[in-house]
């Protein structure tokens, strides 16, 4: 009985190590056949916009990170917003690394006093504490705040209050 | 019952002096005023321009009731109009012009047909007419014996946004009737008299990589950089003998007060709270008041100069995110509501450090940026309505709130 069992459990663990070893290679094999691909593809794009100036390239990576949203009054950077600047942390150690980066903070329009800079403030510094974490170098990163002054939008509606509460990311060379 | 009446007179004259106790004078019973143009220069429009721009400064005063009728009359006649006899004051002017295009006016009161006060003023050019008008309401109500209106002269400087991230700064009178673009083009906010004089100013630009401090030489139309800070950087305050500013700033994220030696160039930390610390003030007795979300709202506080001694200043409203303060006087924005969807209303309060009295200023709208004159009679605002910008003038001892609109854009900042 005891042997069933044994057997048993050195035949599940055979199993399991099989699969272990098989998934990550196969996993990595496709991984590499699709990094090889892409500089394959992107290749001959970049050779076609050799005229591509460095500015384009920096406004086409800004465009790759998302801006970080908050709710009314708050500065705080939680929920979906953590997997937001996760990603944007992501992109900032890798094809971006090569640039410093400035966080815009930004409020809606209710109030054009100190407070309201003070909250754009917090709001890119608590965005700026998040990328410190995921491993982004404090030194690359400055903050700047707009309060109300720059607002995406500019209708009287709750939607449009909500996308001007928000840190914008500028990359700069 | 003489010794009631004599106590009933000391409570009174007490509280008389308090500028949180509501004044409410009855318009009735205020001396009545006509105004006469005697003028010999000029075109119609432009005298009738110049004549409610008197009507308005003289209203503004909140010590006479003014005739609005506009109505003309010999400099010399030896009687006011038969329509004017009533009145207990006739104001008549002559305006003419003199040698350049200079506008020159001639003033004199009359009290029962006889001339009991007179003043002459001169211009170089009658786009400034505003200036001279705003004079002579001054001066009628220094010959009235009025507590002094000195801020009339004064003049108003503030932030136009013409786009986002895009503004202009620009000089006024406190009716907004004469604006001059001083800073036109960048990103600029929050200006603010350098000295009593008003020679010059600092603002913040937002242009280059760090927001920067700057200062103006309105003489010599001359720029300099004073002092940058990563994050935000705002001059809140200037000391009484211009050389000490109270500046918010946050080299590493984190707002917090600082004072600035002019002289020395040296600033120092004040505030030391990990949330946000703004607009600090100067007020009596070394202390400062300031704005800070330490108890998890924003709300006002005072401490030392030194910064110990924090105390809560404010116990109404629910967010208070902006204060002027002036003597023991302290005026507050704060928000009534506390809404994300709809629209909310910020009021402006004022409260005494000597008394427990809160006085309501506004009554509805967005009513924020409050400002004192430096005499501390009156208090200037931003009322935003809309897309329009309104600069308000609130006569605090006569209890008097005045609107001037501003033609296009919205006001950011300003100060007075």
């Amino acid at each position: 009985m005891k042997n069933v069992i044994l057997s048993g459990v050195v035949a599940t663990l055979l199993v399991f190590s099989g699969c272990a070893d098989k998934e990550p290679v196969v996993d990595n094999s496709d991984l590499n056949k699709q990094a090889v691909q892409e500089v394959v593809e992107s290749a001959p794009v970049a050779d076609n916009s050799s005229m591509m100036t460095e500015d384009m390239i920096r406004a086409a990576l800004e465009k790759e990170l998302a801006t970080v949203y908050f709710a009314f009054d708050k500065y705080d950077v939680a929920g979906e917003n953590k997997n937001k600047v996760s990603n944007d942390a992501s992109i900032l150690s890798s094809k971006a690394s090569a640039y410093a980066i400035k966080l815009e903070g930004n409020c809606d329009e209710w109030g054009s006093d100190e407070y309201n800079i003070a909250l754009g403030l917090k709001r890119a510094d608590s965005v700026k504490k998040a990328l410190v974490s995921e491993g982004v170098s404090e030194s690359r990163i400055s903050m700047v705040s707009y309060g109300e002054s720059n607002p995406t939008c500019t209708d009287k509606t709750q939607d449009c209050w909500s996308q001007n509460r928000r840190v914008d990311f500028k990359l700069l060379p | 019952m003489k010794i009631f009446f004599s106590m009933l007179l000391l409570f009174s004259l007490s509280f008389a002096s308090d500028a949180t106790i509501e004044v409410i004078k009855k318009v009735d019973s205020l001396p009545s005023i006509a105004v006469e143009d005697a003028s010999v220069s000029y075109d119609e429009s432009f005298k009738m321009k110049f004549f409610k721009t008197l009507i308005a400064d003289l209203n503004v005063l909140s010590i006479l009731n003014v005739d609005r009728y506009y109505r003309k009359n010999n400099f010399d006649a030896s009687n006011v109009l038969v329509e004017n006899k009533d009145f207990n004051y006739v104001l008549r002017y002559k305006m003419f012009q003199g040698d350049g295009g200079s506008l020159n006016v001639q003033m004199i009161v009359l009290q029962d047909n006889k001339q009991v006060f007179g003043k002459s003023y001169k211009v170089s050019n009658t786009d400034i007419h505003v200036f001279v008008s705003h004079a002579m309401a001054y001066d009628l109500n220094e010959f009235m014996g009025e507590s002094s209106v000195e801020w009339m002269k004064k003049k108003v400087i503030f932030i136009r946004m013409t786009a986002p991230k895009r503004s202009e700064i620009i000089i006024a009178d406190y009716t907004l009737a004469y604006t001059h673009v001083i800073v036109k083009g960048g990103f600029n906010i929050f200006p603010k008299w350098a000295d009593k004089g008003q020679t010059g100013f600092y603002y913040t630009s937002l242009d280059s990589q760090k927001p920067t401090l700057m200062y103006v030489d309105i003489k010599t139309a001359s720029k300099k950089k004073v002092i940058s800070s990563d994050g935000m950087l705002v001059c809140s305050d200037v000391s009484a003998d211009s050389k000490t500013l109270l500046l918010t700033m946050a080299p590493d994220g984190q707002p917090d007060i600082y004072s600035y030696n002019v002289d020395s160039k040296k600033s120092k930390k004040i505030t030391n709270y990990k949330g946000i610390d703004v607009n600090g003030q100067f007020m009596d007795n070394n202390k400062i008041a300031f704005v800070s979300e330490r108890m998890g709202y924003p709300n006002i506080f005072s401490a030392n100069v030194n910064g110990s001694n924090v105390e809560q200043l404010v116990y109404y409203g629910n967010s208070n995110s902006s204060c002027s303060a002036n003597g023991e006087y302290l005026v507050y924005k704060a928000r009534e509501s506390s809404s994300a969807f709809s629209g909310n209303t910020f009021n402006l309060h004022l409260i005494s450090t000597k008394t427990d009295s809160i006085r309501r200023l506004t009554a509805s709208g967005v009513n924020e940026f409050p400002r004192f004159s430096k005499d501390g009679d009156a208090v200037i605002y931003i009322k935003n309505y809309q897309a329009q910008s309104s600069i308000g003038i609130i006569r605090l001892n006569h209890n008097r709130n005045f609107l001037f609109p501003l033609n296009s854009g919205r006001i950011q900042s300003m100060d007075w």
